[in-house]
């Protein structure tokens, strides 16, 4: 009647619905760019038609009132629009989840529902492209709905006045799209507590009070003794600490990995591809590799190539675990360089980002651009209880349509707000 | 108005029929029988759908939904079944839109599903699926669960059964909330009407509206969790950390009830609730409980009417069914200090269980009273339930319609 980890985290939907292959993931997200485009490069088609049809058909008054949304080109032309690529939108899509770890820090989030909030932005976007729903737009949305999830609940009210020029009807527009994106799924597993955990077990160690495996065949005093032993550096010559200096080297290896955890996880794709205990470790690996190593040897029979009870092979944990700390390592954040080499980088970054944006205002499927609006017509539709039948809706969105045109003809559209105060 | 982009032409062809095609892709992927009618489907007022709303419509259409069983605070439950195969039986869980409510998505709803998504155990209801409705509404398709629930079969006079199936019962309920904990989940809502009863005769473990993670150490909780009578003394006392000794407590009252028929530790407020705690269990003092007096709301008992625990006696003779293990463990269950209380797998560790009698098999477990025909009864006055509402919603559709126009 005991559970493994693994098998609690096989039952798990961020195993079973966002897992993939590097390839899988890569497939999926050039097969949602390329429907994103399609699907603006159509909708603009049909938005210039409406326009050059308008321009024949309807008086000059009728354009010059026409709510023209804008975003897409404002002259009338039939070149082609240029719309962003798979490396685009993911550049454009992890600048915004380095926004949302910011905006957590200024709101003072847990880590655990900023983390959330991340995960829950790069799922979204694993189904929808930024072309379609700006990051901008989704992004504080994201987190609010991770507030909730991980039960650190603030009022959408609340949540919005704490943003530059942001109403809570407009962090809500998106939640639905949102949950709707995340499949339903609003559980994110982290790494953190694995870390907490494995320091304290390494900690245990040091002190020779290790519980040790008993498939691995070692006793807490022998590993107390090779710990105390351990080279500085890989290839390094053994040492000979004292228990303090071991802790004092342990503090000094988690609160860095900690750090990576923070920046460098969220905003890669190791979520997609390893699991939280996998990602713990390659962070750890990246702090103190011989620690790291040591820790996952203390696991397993002193052997050429052991394998645990379940079959696995050390040699198969630790490249795996020394692939993801490559993933976590090519993130900017980890980069060896000065803190004003890291501040270059990062600003020629920034720029690219704007760059794209530039790019993503002329690319804008134009259907979705006013989520609130989008928002407040589905509901509408729908009724108060959803039971709507869709011919029932689209015979009475006719009917509103043929009221509100026909209104129109006779007293003339709506004027202006400002006319009519007279301002 | 005439040039917003809600009201551009559509559909368009070219582009709605990639999608669908790359949608299907994606749900063969996720075990979700291909819909062919996606092309059929009218897209919505506002141009042609997205992915993922095709996924979720091709989840929706899976299912018929059927009469009204039931309408809760926060949400309506019909009946319902596959499309694909109508002896599949589901229950649809409506989550209800509560105009107070002016933060999205209900917190109940979307603990509910945060968990439920994520357990999957023979004594835990089943989350077949979620979909949502044009009106953003959240439904759950839920196991069928046909034969009431735990607190209706002690009540039910027509029922009778003995200690093996007490244990059969309790064995099912202490596996439910051994995973939940094995999981870091919280259930802190356990009594008897969360207690469903499947057709097969097992118990299932439903309603994770409360329910939540372990929370990290030093994170505080809220204390006003779990109905009253299943309240555990801490959180009477307002601590505001805690683990799985809540759910166990309640679990050891839910027991206690099927052996005594009727609520076992009653009360009409929380004051009066830890005086009932304290009549059978003694008054909680530093001696039996160090650390009680730092709790927030804890008031020391005056030397007078310090309340003393019954003696062994008084569980002999009030609980019987159980036998000398079982009271041990309920005892063992409801320890007024969480920390001395039984964890849910020491409760699975308990002689009990190994103890005469042997839990009676699922299937030969009593029912309540003459099932069919109860269930018979139900559906009918439910079907004339579903007729009146339908009506009424109409003519309320109406109104919200000519309001709408102005």
């Amino acid at each position: 009647m005991r559970l493994t980890e693994d098998e609690i985290y096989r039952s798990s939907t961020q195993y079973r619905l966002w897992s993939y292959t590097a390839d899988a993931l890569q497939s999926l997200r050039s097969s949602t760019n390329a429907s994103a485009a399609q699907r603006v490069k159509a909708a603009v088609k049909r938005q210039r038609e409406a326009r050059r049809e308008s321009a024949y058909n309807s008086d000059a008054e009728k354009r010059v009132n026409g709510t023209d949304s804008g975003a897409v080109t404002p002259a009338i032309t039939d070149k082609e629009v240029e719309c962003l690529t798979v490396e685009e939108e993911q550049k454009i899509v992890n600048a915004f989840c380095g926004q949302a770890i910011a905006l957590g820090q200024f709101l003072e989030f847990p880590i655990n529902v900023v983390a959330t909030g991340v995960q829950y932005l790069k799922r979204f976007y694993l189904f929808n492209s930024p072309m379609t729903y700006e990051p901008k737009v989704i992004m504080p949305s994201a987190m609010f709905l991770a507030t909730k999830t991980e039960i650190f609940h603030m009022t959408a009210e609340n949540f919005a006045s704490r943003l530059p020029n942001t109403t809570a009807e407009q962090v809500l527009a998106p939640e639905y799209l949102i949950t709707q994106a995340l499949r339903f799924t609003f559980d994110v597993r982290h790494p953190f507590r694995g870390l907490n955990g494995g320091h304290m077990e390494m900690a245990a160690m040091a002190n020779g009070k290790a519980a040790v495996l008993p498939s691995a065949n070692k006793t807490p005093a022998n590993l107390q003794q090779a710990m105390l032993k351990l080279p500085l550096e890989p290839n390094g010559s053994s040492s000979s600490m004292n228990v303090r200096a071991v802790e004092k080297r342990l503090g000094e290896a988690t609160a860095k990995a900690s750090k990576t955890l923070k920046t460098a996880a969220l905003l890669t794709d190791v979520y997609f591809l390893y699991t939280p205990s996998q990602i713990w470790l390659a962070a750890y690996l990246l702090a103190d590799e011989v620690l790291t190593l040591f820790y996952i040897s203390s696991k397993f029979e002193d052997e050429a190539d052991p394998s645990t009870p379940s079959g696995i092979s050390k040699s198969k944990v630790i490249a795996t675990v020394r692939a993801c700390a490559a993933m976590l390592a090519s993130h900017t954040s980890m980069a060896h360089a000065t803190e004003d080499e890291i501040k270059a980088l990062e600003k020629k970054e920034a720029e690219e980002v704007k760059a794209i944006q530039r790019k993503l205002h002329y690319c804008r499927d134009p259907d979705k651009m006013d989520l609130v609006k989008l928002n407040k017509a589905q509901k509408r539709d729908a009724g108060t209880d959803g039971k709507l039948e869709e011919s029932k809706a689209k015979r009475r969105k006719l009917e509103r349509e043929k009221n509100e045109k026909e209104a129109d003809e006779f007293w003339g559209p709506e004027l202006p707000k400002e006319n009519v105060t007279g301002k | 108005m005439a040039l917003s982009p809600l009201d551009s032409p559509k559909p368009v062809p070219n582009a709605a029929k990639t999608i669908t095609a790359k949608a299907k892709a994606l749900t063969l992927s996720n075990n979700a029988a291909s819909s062919p009618s996606t092309h059929a489907s009218t897209p919505s007022s506002d141009g042609p759908q997205d992915l993922s709303e095709q996924l979720n419509d091709q989840v929706r259409r899976k299912y018929v939904q059927g009469g009204r069983l039931g309408e809760g605070t926060y949400a309506i439950v019909y009946s319902g079944h596959l499309v694909s195969d109508p002896s599949t039986l589901v229950a649809i869980k409506k989550i209800k839109v509560n105009a107070e409510y002016k933060d999205g998505l209900a917190m109940d709803a979307v603990r509910e599903v945060k968990h439920l998504q994520e357990l999957s155990h023979p004594n835990i209801i089943k989350l077949h699926a979620v979909f949502s409705t044009r009106d953003q509404n959240l439904n759950l398709v839920l196991e069928h669960l046909p034969l009431g629930d735990l607190e209706t079969l002690w009540r039910n006079k027509d029922v009778s059964y003995g200690p093996a199936d007490i244990k059969a019962w309790a064995g099912m309920l202490a596996r439910a909330v051994w995973f939940c904990h094995e999981n870091f989940v919280l259930h802190r809502d356990i009594k008897g009407n969360n207690l469903l009863i499947a057709a097969d005769g097992s118990v299932k473990l439903a309603d994770f509206g409360l329910a939540r993670s372990f929370a990290d150490p030093y994170t505080k909780m809220s204390c006003n969790v779990i109905t009253r009578f299943y309240r555990p003394p801490e959180l009477l006392y307002g601590t505001r950390h805690y683990g799985g000794a809540v759910d166990v407590w309640s679990m050891g009252v839910v027991i206690a009830e099927l052996a005594l028929r009727e609520f076992f530790l009653p009360s009409e407020t929380e004051i009066e609730q830890l005086d009932r705690i304290a009549e059978v269990f003694g008054s909680p003092t530093e001696e039996n409980w160090p650390g009680v007096s730092k709790l927030d709301n804890y008031v020391p008992a005056a030397k007078e009417n310090l309340k003393r625990p019954q003696p062994l006696m008084y569980w002999k003779q009030r609980f019987g069914m159980l036998g000398d293990e079982g009271i041990d463990l309920i005892r063992y269950m409801c320890k007024l200090d969480p920390r001395s209380r039984a964890t849910a797998r020491q409760v699975l560790e308990h002689p009990y269980w190994m103890a005469a009698p042997r839990p009676t098999p699922k299937e030969k477990l009593p029912r309540n009273a003459g099932g069919a025909r109860k269930m018979a009864e139900d559906l009918k006055r439910k079907g004339g339930e579903v007729e009146g509402e339908g009506r009424a919603d109409k003519v309320a559709r109406k109104l919200d319609f000519s309001a709408l126009k102005r």
